[in-house]
């Protein structure tokens, strides 16, 4: 497979971003005090739901 | 000269009038309570005067010196269930309330240090304000309230949702308040309004119904009510207590005797004689001061 | 001076709550995903193989700027959305909660207290659309061909006024209730109406600002700023303007009221 080189030299900043949007939504559902739900639901969210889960998280999840 | 003048001020919601025709004024450094029972029209007086809400009509008149017409400028106000914003900390806020009031941030911070002093949350300061109890969030309010110095400060039931150890606190800040600035707050507990208060403004139904100094009032009342409590319930008592002439009224509540009387002087020699005749194991004898309560009963069923 | 006490209290809350954050990351993926798939996707069909005999993969390939419209596609799409949903709150959370009675207690203009919240939110939007699109231009630079950059700055400083109307639209609905969740619903059926009339009247409101990134996409392929574009263009800076000066007309009555 020539392509797939390519792509994932592409794709590594993309496949950064989304790890460090991951990684920020994870580090502060262990800090925060509360949050709309169980914790270990939206824990589940973040990792499971690509990209989606970390937003949704931020949007709902945290509790202002 | 009055602080305030408040003239005629009536407040409508979709044309239900909350205040109907409300005068009163308020002199430098008095200490005002406001009393009226749940739904008597505290909160939207309060509000008013804070200029959160406009009067459907009527005015509200600062004598001062004063360019600007918004007068949230000399007021300070803590609404009854104060909210902050909880990601910041308790300094930062007081900061910010500040700095929105027109002080430069420097002269924010040295007053918010003071104030922090003052209410005692100095430990506190850089703690998160969604960590604070509430009794702390009640005296960061007040805090809030006086960061810039207000010529008037107003305070919607400021200690009703604490315990007794929040309250006497704040009680405490309101004494050593009110030597350099006016206070009118609201409050239902009457305790707290014959403690610190020097004139009350009762309310009922959006009418002030009763207003003047605590002395005033009192002596208006005129009568006195003594409570008695007894190891063991005498006999024929209430006819024995009714046969004494100053005497005009019993009550039996629980175990006591409320007696409603003219002349303290006269009554007291005269009960405690009858009280030594019968033999009567007597374990309390008090002059209950709830002329306050009476009033207010009375005005509110009137 | 005191629109920019609130204007830094609102950027300490969205660095706080980390919007400064994650709303430029998730604007940069959305701009960059649709023409990485799109290049790649036929060449993943064609080496993953399975197609029936004789079928031949015939997707035509975009030219750069087609390519390139796809980021600004994305972005009015999935961008709009993020937005509505981090402006929701910022009025009428803060009275749902209380906060604002003691705001409004201090001498708080309500111009400055609207427009401070206007522009904090508007800042975050367009540095995050920024990076969005010169991402997206980055990509399609490397797979589909250049595009002027200059070029492509004066697209984003138009766009730029689209999203101003967003968060103008949201600011006006969330004085008029008090509960977020409904701010973005009604937010999102006003910009829907908005477009769903152009598409359908797009003859006659040839200045509607829902058209402004279908000319930024003429604009980049022939190079020409043409009146609609600048009409759209200003229609959004006037109807941004109106809605918020309704925001702070609404907050005013409220206090009348």
């Amino acid at each position: 497979m020539m392509i797939s080189q390519d792509l994932i030299l592409l794709l590594l900043p993309v496949l950064i971003l989304q790890l460090l949007l991951l990684v920020i939504a994870i580090v502060d559902l262990i800090r925060i005090e509360e949050t709309n739900g169980p914790k270990w639901m939206w824990a589940l969210i973040i990792i499971f739901l690509n990209i989606i889960g970390p937003i949704i998280y931020f949007i709902i999840g945290r509790r202002p | 000269m009055a602080l305030l003048e408040a003239n005629h001020l009536t407040k409508t919601f979709n044309n239900v009038s909350v205040i109907n025709d409300v005068s009163f004024s308020l002199e430098h450094g008095k200490c005002v309570a406001l009393l009226g029972p749940n739904g008597s029209g505290k909160t939207t007086t309060l509000r008013m005067l804070a200029g959160f809400i406009k009067p459907t009509n009527g005015s509200i008149d600062f004598n001062e010196e004063s360019l600007s017409k918004d007068f949230r400028n000399y007021v300070g106000y803590l609404p009854q269930f104060p909210v902050f914003h909880n990601w910041m900390t308790g300094k930062e806020f007081l900061v910010y309330a500040g700095q929105l009031a027109h002080l430069s941030k420097a002269e924010a911070k040295e007053r918010a240090d003071e104030l922090l002093e003052l209410v005692n949350l100095k430990e506190v300061r850089k703690l998160r304000i969604s960590k604070y109890s509430g009794g702390m969030k009640q005296r960061l309010g007040i805090a809030q309230a006086l960061i810039h110095a207000p010529k008037l400060i107003i305070l919607d039931e400021p200690a009703s949702a604490l315990d007794p150890i929040g309250r006497r606190e704040i009680l405490n800040l309101m004494r050593e308040l009110k030597k350099d600035a006016t206070i009118l707050y609201s409050t239902h507990i009457l305790n707290d309004a014959e403690e610190v208060s020097d004139e009350i403004l009762l309310l009922n139904e959006g009418k002030v119904i009763e207003q003047g100094s605590m002395h005033e009032l009192e002596s208006v009342q005129n009568t006195v009510t003594i409570k008695l409590s007894f190891s063991e319930d005498p006999k024929f008592i209430e006819d024995r207590l009714k046969e004494i002439e100053s005497v005009f009224k019993v009550n039996q509540v629980a175990n006591d005797y409320l007696l409603t009387v003219h002349d303290l002087q006269v009554a007291r020699q005269q009960l405690l004689d009858v009280v030594n005749r019968e033999n009567w194991q007597l374990t309390k004898f008090e002059v209950a001061k709830t002329s306050l309560e009476d009033l207010f009963m009375k005005a509110v069923k009137s | 001076m005191q629109w920019f006490v609130i204007f830094k209290k609102e950027l300490l809350e969205n660095w706080r709550n980390l919007k400064w954050i994650w709303v430029p990351i998730v604007f940069i993926i959305f701009a960059v995903m649709d023409p990485i798939t799109t290049y790649y996707l036929p060449k993943i069909m064609d080496a993953v193989g399975g197609m029936p005999e004789g079928a031949v993969v015939d997707i035509p390939m975009p030219n750069a700027n087609e390519a390139m419209m796809m980021s600004f596609g994305e972005l009015s799409l999935l961008g709009v959305l993020i937005t509505v949903v981090i402006a929701m709150g910022t009025i009428s959370g803060e009275m749902k909660s209380g906060v604002y009675e003691l705001i409004l207690s201090k001498p708080v203009k309500y111009t400055h207290y609207v427009s401070a919240k206007f522009m904090s939110i508007a800042l975050m939007v367009w540095v995050s659309t920024a990076l969005a699109i010169i991402a997206g231009w980055y990509y399609v630079a490397l797979l589909f061909g250049t595009i002027d950059f200059t070029k492509l700055l004066t697209g984003i400083l138009f766009f730029s006024l689209y999203f101003a109307l967003i968060v103008s639209i949201v600011l006006m609905v969330n004085t008029w209730f008090q509960t977020p969740g409904l701010v973005a619903f009604i937010s999102l059926l006003l910009i829907i109406i908005l477009n769903v009339a152009t598409s359908i009247y797009g003859h006659i409101l040839t200045w509607s600002p829902a058209l402004i990134s279908d000319y930024i996409g003429a604009y980049l392929s022939t190079g020409t700023l043409t009146d609609e574009l600048w009409y759209s263009a200003l229609m959004a800076l006037v109807f941004s303007i109106v809605c918020i000066q309704f925001a702070i007309i609404t907050l005013k009555n409220r206090a009348l009221q």
